[in-house]
């Protein structure tokens, strides 16, 4: 079956740390500081709502290719998306709403139901899946943390959070480490090791700017271990949070417009 | 008297007595042999077709044929199986879950076909758990264990031990994933299984799928003899004819098969219909031949004054005990040839080099026959009728016979 | 020569024997000649049944295509392969493969698109002829799709239904088209049934933005070339590419084809015992029959050699007869079943079986070897028959085989 199979399903890429890091439960005073970190981070995305603009760039041994995005979201569980660039795609139109998600095609005008079994498949030709990026925060049980280094790397006095999934957690991965940049609590990368605990993906948050109102990491690129000349980058053009969005925003007539 | 003077006339002759019985035995014995040859062949196709699957008869909620969906299943399994089992001739009822999902793993995801069964069913007859070929097939005592395809397990990277989240919909409609670990590969050789399924414990699947606690999609029949199925499946008709459950014979489930095997059951037909007709002209030949080259005897017999009719009476005694004797001996030729063949197997793998010795799930690669009771005396019953009728043949000349022209 | 004018006229003495003994080997050899020309017939219409569909007796893909079924590992010089295989008159079809989304209405499900030469597709495979509804694709591009039997039910699609079709291009963007549903097929196997959705090779190759990719080369001689041979002719004329063989790509059917192989040469071996103890009893009987008659020619002073020699053309003579007699009936009968054939879908309907679809029509197919086999049998069946007996009877005192009973 292929891998290479398209759609969107939205949110940025920086839900995973967002998972990680709505996190509740507690357990020693270590885990508490490594938590009050993630904390830190997560709340560099935290928002009821947002609108921004977005671009993605894939890099595949085959293909490269751009796409801006406009996107909409409120709540966990509904968002919108939209083309602006590439001509060809424009209006191209992405719904998500619970366990739902659509599609508006302005070549042939037509909306169509992605269904179950494409949650495999790729999304936008990324390096994600629909699956991954409709990965919900019910994950949050999902790990427990543990500081792992603290000090200078690369020039930047870092903190190292090791995150071990619990035993029985819906987790593939063997163990996510999350590296955040001491001075602001800005992550720089998250490293997902599989069950081997050899690398299987990595993720660099850079481009620190302004975005949103405050500072944050604009860029955010993930690289698959297994193809290192392949990757997908995400580049925020502006962002606004906590802005007031209506739920009908988030209609199958709002995905025809 | 009649009978003595019979008995002590095939001993006469006794070569060509001979030649008259081994024609009947062994083409007998020939006939028998083919038939439960070719029978052997379908009933093992039938029976690994329809174990891997739901059973001969299968029950599920009514509308699950026309479109398969998890939400439709059978909730009250456990009383049911009670009402069922007690009819006479069922082997053994076993309980399914069908359902659709996607495997996923550090490597990858794939997706895949999720079967949920009760481990200590299916490992005894399930050609899946006879094809475990690293770690072990699933147990009662399992929970989140799952048994996965070589070829899926080469996409995801998996071996025994390894986790993989399994991600579906469930009866509402919501997203849902659990982990699971594996418990063993299997290879089947036949890629759309290999590359594609899931067994779990059935247990676990409900969870997962959010079914009640008894739930399943398919609850299968297997029988102990295939032969009663038509009867056992009206029966459970007639029981469950106050719930809303449809039962389909497994000719309705795998439709394919179905006229696979009967198109192979016409071929064979045509066969044995030309076998038997070979093996009757044969006999035909010999008992003509046999009673023509006793003309000169029979002229003798009618000249010192023996009736005709009693003539005939001794001449079809004779045909009788030949007949007897040799499909005596054909019944025990045939029943213990092909009973040897049932017991050892045939296994065509020696025959053929290393390369092609994946084992397929489409066919075992090793030949049985199947002796039944039907076939030894239904085939012994048609000669020994066939032999009785053809010996009336040359009887008829026999009263014709010119005895002067014949004594001279 | 004389040997045989008083064989002749020996044979002629006992019409009634000799008819009978002819008859028994006349018979014994057409229907052996017939059973194993239908037997013949069951494997090829076996693995006809395989190769004639859609996969063919070979294929040729990129090197490892195979394994990831990778959109990007395509054949880089497909004319050149359809050059020689046109040079060697084999029939050769080709096809590009890509997954997508089809979708009508409200029912979505994934597909495996196929882009393929509907002229070449129907040439060669049958694939085109089975259909269920509708009709297959024009030879030329005019935006019609036909469904797997199993695709079609599930997004409840029928014959003319719009559908709906979005799919990941070659080159990343996001490729969608309206197509109409022009036909279904009958069921050919579950993963064609459950997924196949068969383009036009230039609609393919503009939903994909593809510029002509071809995936597979699918090469079909029906049966006029053997498997290695078809091999051979391409191999030298292909580099990055690999050709494997219908048994290699389909190695669980090939196995059943193996199986069934040797259930059939079983048979076979049950049907020639079944017909050589038909001549065997029918000779023995005969000779034994004439003891008498050997004992009163060795009496009135004939050599024992004279005898069997007596003995050997008479056999001869009417094995000689009964073959010709036997294979001409035999070859009738074959060739009649081999034109006509047994329509056995008496027994069933439509033929699907682990991946392969069935032609309900069963035919003989006629060899030398199914000729050859019986009558050189049933010959030396014949001859040991009646020669055992005339040696004992030749060797007999005279007296004891005229009494001899």
């Amino acid at each position: 079956m292929g891998e290479k199979k398209y759609f969107f399903k939205v949110l940025c890429v920086c839900f995973m740390v967002l998972i990680i890091a709505d996190q509740p439960h507690v357990a020693n005073s270590e885990d508490l500081t490594s938590k009050e970190i993630l904390d830190k981070v997560d709340d560099l995305w935290r928002g009821d709502s947002s609108h921004g603009k977005m671009s993605m760039t894939i890099t595949t041994s085959h293909w490269k290719r751009s796409v801006t995005i406009e996107f909409w979201s409120k709540g966990k569980d509904k968002s919108l998306m939209r083309i602006l660039y590439p001509k060809k795609e424009k209006g191209t139109a992405t719904l998500r709403s619970g366990n739902n998600i659509w599609n508006y095609l302005p070549k042939v005008k037509r909306v169509i139901k992605l269904p179950s079994s494409m949650m495999a498949s790729s999304w936008m030709g990324s390096h994600f899946t629909n699956d991954d990026l409709v990965k919900e925060s019910r994950m949050v049980d999902d790990y427990t943390f543990k500081i792992t280094f603290e000090g200078e790397r690369k020039g930047r006095t870092v903190i190292e959070i090791t995150c071990i999934p619990m035993p029985d957690a819906a987790v593939v991965w063997g163990k996510v480490v999350v590296t955040v940049e001491k001075a602001g609590y800005l992550p720089v990368d998250v490293l997902y090791f599989d069950e081997d605990m050899v690398l299987a993906r990595t993720m660099i948050f850079d481009d620190v700017g302004p975005l949103g109102g405050r500072s944050r990491p604009r860029k955010t690129t993930i690289i698959p271990t297994d193809k290192p000349h392949e990757s997908t980058m995400i580049l925020y053009h502006e962002v606004d949070f906590d802005i007031n969005l209506k739920d009908n925003m988030f209609s199958l007539r709002t995905l025809q417009k | 008297m009649l009978i003595r003077l019979a008995w002590r006339n095939i001993w006469r002759n006794r070569r060509r007595t001979l030649i008259t019985v081994t024609s009947i035995a062994l083409g007998l014995g020939f006939a028998i042999f083919f038939i439960c040859l070719g029978d052997g062949v379908y009933y093992q196709l039938i029976d690994d077709g329809v174990r891997m699957q739901a059973g001969h008869i299968t029950l599920e909620h009514p509308e699950y044929r026309q479109a398969p969906a998890i939400d439709l299943f059978l909730k009250k399994t456990t009383n049911l199986r009670k009402r069922i089992e007690k009819i006479p001739g069922i082997e053994k009822t076993k309980l399914l879950i069908l359902g659709q999902g996607v495997a996923k793993s550090g490597t990858g995801t794939v997706g895949v076909a999720v079967i949920g069964v009760e481990p200590s069913v299916e490992i005894k007859t399930s050609p899946i758990a006879k094809k475990i070929f690293s770690g072990r097939y699933l147990d009662d005592n399992d929970n989140a264990k799952v048994v996965v395809g070589s070829k899926l397990a080469e996409r995801l990277n998996l071996k025994v031990g390894k986790k993989i989240v399994i991600t579906t919909n469930d009866t509402s409609g919501a997203l849902t994933e659990e982990l699971c670990r594996v418990s063993g590969i299997f290879k089947t050789g036949a890629e759309e299984i290999d590359g594609y399924l899931v067994q779990a414990p059935i247990s676990f699947l409900r969870k997962l799928y959010g079914l009640t606690p008894q739930g399943a999609t398919q609850l299968g029949v297997v029988l102990a003899k295939p032969d009663i199925q038509e009867s056992i499946q009206k029966k459970i008709t007639a029981i469950l004819s106050d719930d809303k459950i449809a039962v389909y014979s497994w000719q309705e489930i795998i439709p394919e098969l179905a006229s696979y095997i009967k198109l192979d059951k016409g071929s064979n037909i045509v066969l044995q219909a030309i076998l038997m007709f070979l093996i009757l002209f044969t006999i035909f030949n010999t008992i003509l031949m046999s009673v023509l080259e006793r003309n000169k005897e029979f002229a003798v017999l009618m000249a010192i004054g023996t009736k005709p009719i009693l003539l005939k009476a001794q001449l079809l005694l004779e045909s009788a005990f030949i007949g007897i004797i040799g499909c005596f001996f054909g019944v025990l030729f045939g029943g213990l040839a092909s009973y040897a063949l049932q017991i050892h197997g045939f296994d065509i793998s020696n025959l053929y080099s290393d390369e092609m010795s994946i084992s397929g799930l489409a066919v075992s690669s090793v030949i049985h026959a199947r002796v039944t009771v039907s076939i030894l005396f239904g085939t012994g019953g048609i000669v020994l009728v066939a032999t009785l009728l053809l010996s009336l043949i040359p009887m008829k000349r026999v009263t014709t016979i010119s005895i002067a022209d014949t004594l001279r | 020569m004389a040997v045989f004018r008083y064989a002749w006229r020996n044979l002629w003495r006992n019409k009634r024997r000799t008819g009978i003994t002819l008859a028994a080997v006349t018979l014994n050899t057409a229907i052996l000649i017939i059973s194993y020309s239908l037997m013949d017939g069951i494997i090829k219409h076996t693995i006809d049944s395989v190769t004639n569909m859609v996969t063919g007796e070979a294929q040729i893909h990129a090197e490892s295509y195979r394994g990831d079924r990778s959109f990007y590992k395509s054949i880089s010089n497909p004319e050149k392969i359809l050059k020689i295989a046109e040079l060697h008159q084999i029939g050769a079809s080709p096809r590009s493969y890509g997954y997508g989304l089809a979708s009508v209405g409200t029912k979505s499900a994934g597909a495996l698109f196929w882009g393929v030469d509907p002229a070449a597709e129907k040439d060669v495979f049958d694939l085109a002829v089975n259909i269920q509804d509708g009709y297959f694709l024009n030879n030329s591009s005019s935006g019609g799709i036909v469904l797997g039997k199993k695709l079609a039910r599930s997004l409840h699609a029928s014959v003319g239904s719009e559908i709906i079709v979005v799919v990941q291009a070659a080159d990343g963007s996001l490729g969608n088209e309206l197509y109409n549903v022009r036909g279904i097929l009958k069921s050919v196997g579950e993963n064609i049934d459950r997924s196949a959705a068969i383009l036009h090779q230039e609609d393919f190759s503009e939903l994909f933005v593809s510029g002509g990719r071809i995936h597979e080369i699918a090469m079909n001689s029906k049966g006029e070339m053997a498997l290695e041979e078809m091999t051979a002719v391409f191999n030298s004329g292909i580099s990055n590419l690999e050709i494997k063989n219908w048994k290699e790509l389909l190695p669980a059917i090939s196995e059943m084809v193996n199986v069934f192989d040797v259930v059939i040469w079983m048979f076979g071996a049950v049907f020639f015992m079944a017909a050589g103890l038909g001549v065997m009893n029918t000779m023995l009987m005969a000779t034994y029959e004439r003891m008498r008659e050997f004992g009163i020619l060795k009496a009135i002073g004939t050599s024992p050699l004279r005898i069997v020699g007596n003995m050997t053309a008479e056999a001869f003579l009417l094995t000689i007869a009964a073959s010709v007699l036997g294979m001409c009936i035999g070859i009738a009968g074959s060739y009649f079943f081999q034109e006509v054939g047994i329509d056995t879908s008496i027994f069933a309907g439509s033929f699907s079986f682990s991946g392969i679809a069935f032609d309900p029509v069963w035919r003989a197919v006629i060899s030398l070897k199914v000729i050859i086999l019986p009558v050189v049998t049933m010959c030396i069946t014949c001859a040991a028959a009646s020669l055992y007996p005339a040696i004992i009877a030749a060797r007999l005192d005279p007296v004891r085989a005229i009494h001899h009973v």
